[in-house]
């Protein structure tokens, strides 16, 4: 007699089905580890200035050890005074920050006032908490509003943390030791600028996971200026005219 | 006739063909306060009377003219808490669009939209119509639009249109001024004569709230009433 298999639709959630398997294979190979995170490959930074606040991100996306996008855009418009830099699954960052900004659209014409910083904040952490950490995203998040300059970073769980000055991202350590060396309150637009840079230089120059050119972000009580590729050190300086003749049946 | 009859339920027909509470609808938008619509060459205007029923209400607290997004705008004849929960879904369906095709939602999109809500409230279970006729500016493009939707859920592009009490008179007198080639200042002084045909006492920039779009930046807004003033001056 032979069993039929019958086909069970999926239920959603989790599926708890290699659990077992993965126990034990833990426990037969003893050295045998289960494969760790991937670190997300960016180095994102924020801190505040004297009239705002100022975010900057490295433009490099990889998958796995290839670079699948060499000049992508990780700071994401919120609202008008309010932009996000996203480090993590690309897809995440983008779909969470997509969906956040839509929701204060509305609620802005609800109340017909500017959005306030915390409520991102308040709406980006709640979602990421709802999904227990399956959402990667981690988020630095900075704006001027009536309050004044907020800047927030918001972890794949849903904590948040407000800080002057912030960086998240593999390139995350590079990037804090240039600001904890040379932050200061109350910096003004052109120094904060250059401090963002070198700090989202350090993440470029020293982390595989972080590349090409630096994006900035200038928020004011007001006005925000988006400065895309605002410097670019990894030009491909050299492009041969000649081309190249490569002799028949090469690469066989 | 046997009309009356028929008149208690919303989804069923009456002999004669027609569904009397949209009929009623209908007459609940007849008797809201006027507003009207103009399209003219380079933009739309939308006006309505602010009748307030106190002068102990604050008018700066109510506002008649909404946004649906950046580049249309909508006013209403009828039932004021109708309007904001079509003004709600609207918005949200607006939005939606945007989210999913990342580009504004043309006019006849949402109105369509729009209209298929109201519809829907005239062949559901438990529900009434809603007792609303919306006017719907916008521009995109296509250039300037403007859309009268009904409480049926039917809908209709004018040229200039007006709604609610005054409507058979705002109506001639629109017939008789239109012309194709309006500009967008000719049309909001048309619309405030409109608007002074039938309005029982004085008018003045507090009782009147008139919305714009125009061709240069294809921004909705509504006049403050400063500017309101202006155009009145103008007109005298």
């Amino acid at each position: 007699m032979t069993k039929q298999m019958v086909e069970v639709p999926p239920k959603g959630g989790f599926s708890f089905d290699l659990c077992r398997r993965n126990a034990m294979l833990a426990k037969k190979n003893e050295g045998a580890k289960a494969p760790s995170f991937r670190k997300t490959g960016t180095t994102i930074v924020g801190l505040i200035f004297q009239d705002g606040v100022i975010l900057g991100a490295d433009t490099r996306a990889t998958e796995g050890p290839i670079v699948a996008d060499k000049n992508c855009e990780k700071i994401h418009y919120i609202a008008p005074n309010i932009y996000c830099c996203g480090a993590g699954t690309a897809a995440d960052t983008e779909a969470v920050t997509d969906m956040v900004s839509s929701q204060l659209q509305l609620h802005r014409y609800h109340t017909g006032r500017e959005s306030r910083v915390v409520t991102a904040l308040t709406l980006l952490k709640r979602h990421l908490f709802n999904y227990q950490g399956h959402v990667q995203a981690a988020l630095v998040l900075g704006g001027v509003d009536v309050t004044g300059p907020h800047l927030h970073t918001i972890y794949p769980h849903g904590s948040t943390d407000t800080l002057p000055f912030a960086t998240m991202g593999s390139g995350s350590l590079a990037a804090m030791s240039v600001f904890e060396d040379k932050f200061k309150e109350g910096l003004t637009r052109d120094e904060g600028i250059k401090l963002v840079t070198e700090a989202i230089c350090a993440g470029i120059f020293n982390d595989l996971g972080s590349g090409s050119n630096v994006d900035v972000c200038v928020i004011t009580k007001g006005d925000k200026e988006y400065l895309r590729n605002h410097l670019m050190p990894n030009l491909r300086t050299y492009v041969s005219e000649k081309g190249y003749t490569f002799p028949k049946k090469t690469g066989q | 006739m046997g009309d009356s009859q028929y008149s208690f339920s919303l989804t069923t027909f009456s002999p004669s063909g027609k569904l009397v509470q949209i009929e009623h609808a209908l007459t609940a938008v007849g008797s809201g306060q006027t507003s009207l619509g103009i399209k003219a060459a380079n933009g739309v205007v939308i006006a309505t009377e602010k009748k307030l029923p106190s002068i102990l209400v604050d008018e700066t607290s109510v506002q008649k003219i909404q946004c649906l997004t950046p580049n249309i705008g909508v006013v209403y004849s009828g039932m004021g808490p109708d309007f904001r929960v079509l003004v709600r879904k609207s918005r949200k369906q607006a939005e939606q669009y945007h989210r999913l095709y990342k580009e504004p939602i043309p006019v006849t999109q949402l109105v369509r939209e729009t209209a298929a809500v109201m519809q829907e409230f005239t062949q559901s279970g438990g529900v009434r119509p809603f007792g609303v006729s919306l006017l719907v500016a916008g521009y995109d493009d296509n250039g300037p639009q403007l859309y009268q939707v009904d409480p049926s859920g039917s809908y209709f592009s004018w040229k200039a249109s007006a709604m609610g009490k005054n409507v058979s008179n705002a109506k001639t007198f629109l017939e008789k001024r239109y012309t194709d080639d309006m500009e967008l200042d000719d049309a909001v002084h048309t619309a405030i004569l409109t608007l002074k045909e039938g309005f029982e006492g004085q008018i003045s920039a507090k009782n009147i709230e008139i919305g714009i779009i125009n061709a240069v930046d294809r921004k909705f807004r509504v006049l403050t009433p400063a500017e309101i003033d202006d155009f009145l001056a103008e007109v005298e």
